[in-house]
């Protein structure tokens, strides 16, 4: 595998291609620290801190992951600052952004965490 | 509410050159699409800054497809665009309702091109839900946009060309390519020879992908299907896979395994209709172009006057064709307004046509050789989730089709299929074959899904601004129509 270094914090899973130089920032999953790049998607900084599941689903709380990448299957819904059904392929990550893996239709958590 | 005299709906190719040929024509066309940038699937534009924005195309397509963004962008002062213009309807006499654009709540266009673009199509089978199950496309994009890889290995399985190309990225990614499994038998080939050489050019790249990964020692496994994924603690590790006969039924006494933490599977792709649906355009089925389609005269104008489609959307042909068609589109309209006289019109339509009556042929002969096959309707066992949205298996759908579920409505009613998010685009395409091969119908006859507005997320504040003022107090039942 070329150009990949496992110690860096950008890619902890070894997955990044090229080790970025661009700006980078970090956001929280599941309160756990994660760094990104500028300007990607939340499932692409996910997948490359090594998190693969990103929700669970309401009926058989399966584990879900990303899955079309384009917006169309909606599998990659996590909540993000307590609202649910963001779409991780579709959401850019900000700095400070709190992501959360979304449990089933995700409104009680998203409610816990808004404070109602 | 919002007056242009043309609206397109995507900036893909097809999108993107018939907004340059009417920018040209000298009508200045407004381009709406849902991404932060323009290049629709197949020239998606990575963050500015990021590594993948350095790199240089790496093949005749990538090249192809920066010319275009920078033709584009040459035209910008030219073309108004929307960018994360999100449309979630259409209403009549071709009014479009526009979320997350400020001020832009329904624009009304003269004329409309629908330049949508297609879905990868993956019909259910054990397994199919797993994470590190994904689109060859989802895969692809992850490489060549977000500079991630989807995963240490991968099998590359469905059907079609888009398969060795997504293999070859993948390998290039250093990925490590298990295998690439496509359904159609390699001796289909010489049966469609004669047509196939009608685009030399495409088959020459096919060829070179092909030597390509022969040189990188990944086999590629002609007339097999995947018919399981498996793994445990919420990830894929292995996949089951088979020679199949020509229905693409496997045999399964002689399957084996592959382990492998990623699979891209993917058995082509699906038009995006559901605005040409709303807009009350005619759908029609054509299997080979990828199930319903609207139908379109040879200009791409759909049953409904002022209505256009061009690209994948209007049939999957690929982005080449995608391109003309859009031009035709363009032109067209530019001919409608006045903007161009009868010869010059008439001259370059014929140049068009002429150029996609060859890609067309080859095309035909690809669509024969990569078929969806009715084996594929049949690989969901009665746990396998037929609708993902919904959590519903086989077992739960497969009776009501018996008690005379065999559209889309009364399947909807009877068992909740296709309510989730996805508004039916990942479960129907793939539940309307299994109807038709369950009840001996036509997938003509079973019919298409149903799409009702909002079709992309939209939030209650867009709905609201969508009532005037004075009717907001007492009118709940008409809000969001």
């Amino acid at each position: 595998m070329t150009g990949t270094a496992a110690h860096d914090p950008h890619d902890p899973s070894g997955r990044r291609i090229v080790v970025p130089g661009g700006a980078r920032l970090a956001f929280t999953f599941d309160e756990a620290r994660v760094e990104a790049c500028e300007g990607e998607t939340i499932a692409a900084a996910l997948l490359a801190a090594g998190r693969q599941v990103l929700r669970t689903t309401e009926r058989r709380d399966e584990p879900r992951g990303l899955f079309c990448n384009m917006g169309v299957c909606f599998e990659c819904l996590v909540e993000v600052d307590g609202h649910a059904n963001l779409r991780a392929c579709q959401t850019v990550v900000r700095a400070g952004m709190r992501v959360r893996t979304q449990r089933g239709f995700g409104y009680r958590d998203a409610a816990a965490e808004l404070g109602e | 509410m919002i007056r242009r005299k043309v609206v397109i709906v995507g900036a893909g190719p097809a999108g993107m050159s018939a907004a340059l040929v009417l920018a040209q024509a000298g009508v200045r066309p407004t381009v709406l699409d849902e991404n932060p940038r323009v290049g629709g699937q197949i020239f998606r534009q990575p963050p500015p800054g990021s590594p993948a924005a350095a790199a240089a195309p790496k093949d005749a397509s990538a090249r192809h497809g920066a010319e275009l963004l920078r033709r584009f962008e040459a035209a910008r002062a030219r073309i108004e665009l929307l960018n994360e213009a999100h449309v979630w309807g259409v209403f009549p006499e071709r009014r479009l309702a526009i979320g997350n654009q400020g001020g832009w709540q329904v624009v009304q266009p003269e004329h409309l091109v629908l330049a949508t673009g297609a879905y990868e199509y993956t019909p259910p089978f054990p397994g199919w839900t797993l994470p590190g199950v994904m689109t060859p496309g989802g895969a692809q994009s992850l490489v060549k946009t977000w500079n991630v890889r989807p995963g240490k290995s991968v099998v590359v399985a469905g059907t079609g060309p888009f398969l060795l190309v997504v293999a070859r990225q993948l390998h290039a990614a250093g990925v490590e390519v298990e295998a690439v499994v496509e359904l159609a038998r390699r001796s289909e080939f010489l049966r469609h020879a004669p047509r196939l050489l009608s685009a030399p050019g495409l088959l020459f790249e096919g060829g070179s992908y092909l030597r390509e990964l022969k040189a990188a020692g990944i086999p590629v496994l002609w007339g097999h299907v995947v018919f399981a994924a498996g793994g445990a603690e919420g990830r894929l590790q292995h996949v089951s896979l088979a020679p199949c006969d020509a229905e693409g039924t496997p045999d399964r006494a002689r399957a084996r395994t592959l382990e492998t933490d990623t699979l891209a599977i993917g058995y082509g792709f699906v038009p995006r209709v559901e605005l040409a649906q709303l807009a009350g355009c005619e759908l029609v089925f054509q299997d080979e172009l990828g199930g319903w389609i609207p139908r379109t005269d040879e200009n791409g104008e759909a049953s409904v006057s002022g209505v256009w489609v061009a690209g994948d959307g209007g049939g999957v042909s690929g982005s080449v064709v995608a391109e003309l068609e859009g031009e035709l589109a363009g032109l067209s309209i530019a001919g409608r307004l006045g903007l161009l006289d009868a010869a010059t019109l008439a001259r370059e339509k014929e140049q068009r046509l002429a150029r996609l009556a060859p890609l067309r042929r080859f095309r035909a002969a690809l669509d024969a050789v990569y078929r969806v096959r009715p084996g594929l309707a049949r690989l969901a066992e009665p746990d396998t989730l037929v609708c993902r949205c919904e959590e519903l298996a086989a077992s739960e759908v497969d009776p009501a089709i018996g008690f005379g579920g065999h559209d889309f409505r009364t399947l909807k009613v009877m068992t909740r299929l296709g309510m989730g998010p996805c508004q039916a685009r990942m479960c129907w395409p793939a539940m309307m074959r299994r109807i038709a091969d369950r009840t001996q119908k036509s997938c003509a006859d079973v019919g298409p899904s149903r799409f009702r507005p909002p079709v992309r997320p939209t939030t209650v504040g867009d709905l609201v601004q969508l009532i005037p003022f004075e009717d907001q107090a007492d009118a709940p039942a008409g809000a969001g129509r």
